[in-house]
């Protein structure tokens, strides 16, 4: 190269950068997506929680049923739709879907109570949807359990009582715990999508061809474009970290600079198997359907929404070859936790292995040939 | 190799599945020269071009471009190459200037350096004009001239243009070759495909290409040659009885009304050399008390010679 001229792999960074400005459809991806994302999801898990709805059958009318129903009526997580007057009725209504559930309080509650005899009371569940199920019988049990505590209290019998203590800190929200899932969910997505056209849009076009015949590397190509759409997407870890902090007051219990350190290796994983995707694709659609089909097991794995552990030991095992399960971790120990990348060196470790392995593959796959 | 010699191809074959793209090749161009390659859609110029330019592996056979051994020694290749793709291939969302600076920049030319080629290119191509202009807005032939320039960046000795006038219209196209016949009287040696056989006048040597293989090749003078076996000269007479018997050393092939007194005939014969033997044949024919109206040696166009090449292949065959 001659004397003063600049590294050829800043040219292919600028030539990236200015079509990307040009390129209304990727700044709109760049920008729009995670703030859309981040809106929806703050405004979705942000408030109070939603209700599940419950019919109730007394068919004992005492002064135990009522105290109960009050009870019921308390709880949180439930609001008291209908009361019904038979079983029946009350099924017709839960599998009509006017209700997730009812509650039967059987003739002879009271009387059985006062005497001391053990009583029944039955819950109809709509078992279609598990977690509606499941939010069902965890109030259930809380229901029960406080009003076993308040009749044991009258009439001076013994009781267990349980204290929680959170181990998270004293107070996680709804938008805590997930904050670290979308943030992991707009830093997959976004990047690998956006980059895996990057190769393939040159062959699709024929540009590749006269790219080819000047003295350009594949590491001159396939660096100067990850360094272009790194620039780029950098706004997006901005903006969802912003949007979490300053909008929704998303507390970070760790450093923000861990925060950024780790969040960057992801961003240049994800760019890396884009790019991966690109080389490996005949054309933009192919490239596009790609980035998708790999982000399902991504998602399914990645222990955001359901814990992998509680899933199945394959489950388990699969998540820890995800490298987005990894950062969901690493993110919740930093923000939810308070904890340091020193503390969390096993995902940050594969994290590194990660990124490693995306940015030398894809350029070792790159021939400079036209086939 | 022959120092001389720009390129030099030896029995090259290109096989895509059963399908044989260039077919036992062979090919010399020398440096300095303007070497066109014709044919039909399909004959195989583009994959010979590719090989050439390192852009395809062959499957069997020598490729040398300037000595250098393709597609191992592609590197060498490319800083003395200027190559221009048969379809558009710069980038449309870029502008002209942006186009030819990021080439530059490729090429490793310092910044003061660029600046001062790519407004010597804008001026050359009479782009000056439009230099921030997307490529994409551009007509065909600016769009042409802007992929000339791309290839010239870096001031090419070897210059390889696939199809580079495929779609442009005539008037353009003469243009075009104008900066082409430029170049060469710089010393730039020029291989061009093309399937114009009009174009191919302006070459200084041809290789008609047919189904992977090279079914004729010189100048295209030597080509019209070769197929009618001479020049072709047309003859137009006045006086009786019959020219031809006059020119017994050429061969007529074909022959007018046949002159009754005081009317014109005329014919056509072959001869070796039109320029040398003209005066030779008026003078006989003067001799013989015939009145010479005209003599003069007809165009053959290379689509004839085409035509009559690809045929007597197939009846050789």
């Amino acid at each position: 190269m001659p004397e003063g001229a600049p590294p050829k792999v800043l040219a292919v960074v600028r030539k990236e950068l200015i079509q990307l400005t040009r390129d209304p459809r990727s700044l709109l991806m760049i920008a729009l997506i995670p703030l859309v994302v981040m809106l929806l999801f703050g405004v979705g898990y942000g408030g109070s929680s939603g209700k599940v709805g419950i019919i109730i059958v007394d068919m004992d009318r005492g002064q135990m049923a009522s105290a109960l129903i009050e009870a019921i009526s308390e709880t949180p997580t439930i609001s008291v739709k209908a009361y019904a007057g038979s079983v029946e009725e009350a099924r017709r209504l839960v599998s009509g879907g006017t209700a997730a559930s009812a509650l039967v309080i059987p003739e002879g509650f009271t009387p059985s109570l006062m005497s001391g005899s053990p009583v029944q009371i039955l819950v109809v569940i709509d078992e279609a949807s598990p977690t509606l199920a499941s939010t069902v019988k965890d109030s259930m049990l809380a229901v029960t359990y406080y009003f076993q505590q308040e009749y044991a209290r009258q009439i001076h019998g013994p009781s267990v009582e349980l204290i929680y203590n959170s181990v998270y800190g004293p107070k996680v929200t709804n938008l805590e715990a997930f904050t670290p899932f979308v943030v992991a969910l707009v830093l997959q997505l976004v990047p690998t999508t956006l980059i895996s056209i990057a190769i393939c849009r040159e062959k699709e076009k024929g540009t590749f061809e006269q790219l080819i015949m000047s003295p350009v590397s594949r590491f001159d190509i396939i660096f100067g474009k990850l360094v272009a759409y790194f620039t780029a997407t950098l706004v997006d870890m901005l903006i969802t970290l912003f949007v979490a902090i300053y909008i929704f007051g998303v507390v970070i219990r760790g450093s923000i600079l861990d925060l950024m350190l780790i969040s960057t290796v992801y961003l240049l994983g994800s760019l890396g198997l884009g790019m991966l995707i690109s080389v490996l694709s005949r054309n933009q659609l192919q490239a596009n359907q790609a980035a998708i089909f790999i982000f399902i097991p991504f998602l399914l794995f990645c222990g955001g929404l359901a814990p992998v552990e509680l899933l199945s030991p394959q489950a388990a095992t699969i998540a820890n070859i995800n490298p987005m399960y990894h950062f969901i971790y690493a993110l919740r120990g930093i923000m939810v936790k308070g904890y340091g990348l020193t503390q969390l060196l096993q995902p940050t470790g594969a994290l590194l292995v990660y990124m490693g392995a995306m940015m030398s593959i894809a350029p070792a796959l790159l021939k400079l040939r036209v086939e | 190799m022959d120092p001389a010699l720009a390129v030099e191809i030896v029995r090259l074959r290109k096989v895509f599945g059963s399908f044989a793209a260039v077919d036992g090749l062979d090919l010399r161009i020398a440096k300095g020269e303007i070497y066109g390659l014709l044919g039909p859609n399909g004959a195989g110029k583009t994959t010979l071009i590719r090989i050439l330019c390192g852009l395809m592996a062959p499957t069997s056979g020598e490729v040398l471009v300037w000595g250098h051994r393709m597609p191992w020694e592609r590197d060498a290749l490319i800083r003395i190459t200027g190559y221009m793709a048969q379809k558009f291939s710069l980038y449309e969302d870029l502008s002209v200037k942006e186009n030819l600076e990021f080439y530059g920049r490729l090429y490793g030319m310092p910044f003061k350096a660029l600046k001062g080629r790519v407004s010597e290119l804008l001026s050359f191509l009479s782009l000056e004009d439009f230099s921030d202009r997307l490529a994409g807005r551009l007509s065909g032939g600016m769009k042409q001239r802007l992929a000339l320039g791309v290839a010239l960046i870096h001031r090419p000795k070897f210059l390889i243009l696939d199809e580079p006038t495929a779609g442009v219209d005539p008037p353009i196209r003469r243009a075009f070759w104008d900066y082409l016949r430029g170049l060469n009287k710089e010393s730039v040696t020029i291989l061009i495909t093309t399937h114009y056989m009009d174009e191919a006048e302006n070459c200084d040597r041809i290789a008609l290409m047919n189904r992977g293989k090279i079914i004729a090749e010189g100048t295209p003078r030597e080509l019209k040659r070769g197929v009618f076996g001479g020049d072709v000269v047309e003859i137009t007479v006045r006086g009786s009885g019959d020219p031809a018997l006059a020119l017994p050393f050429c061969r007529v092939i074909e022959k007018g009304a046949e002159g009754c007194s005081g009317a014109a005939s005329s014919l056509k014969v072959i001869v070796q050399d039109a320029p040398r033997e003209m005066p030779a044949m008026v003078n006989a024919l003067e001799r013989a008390g015939f009145k010479v109206v005209s003599v003069s040696p007809t165009y053959v166009n290379l689509e004839d010679v085409f035509v009559r090449v690809v045929e007597g292949v197939r009846k050789g065959a």
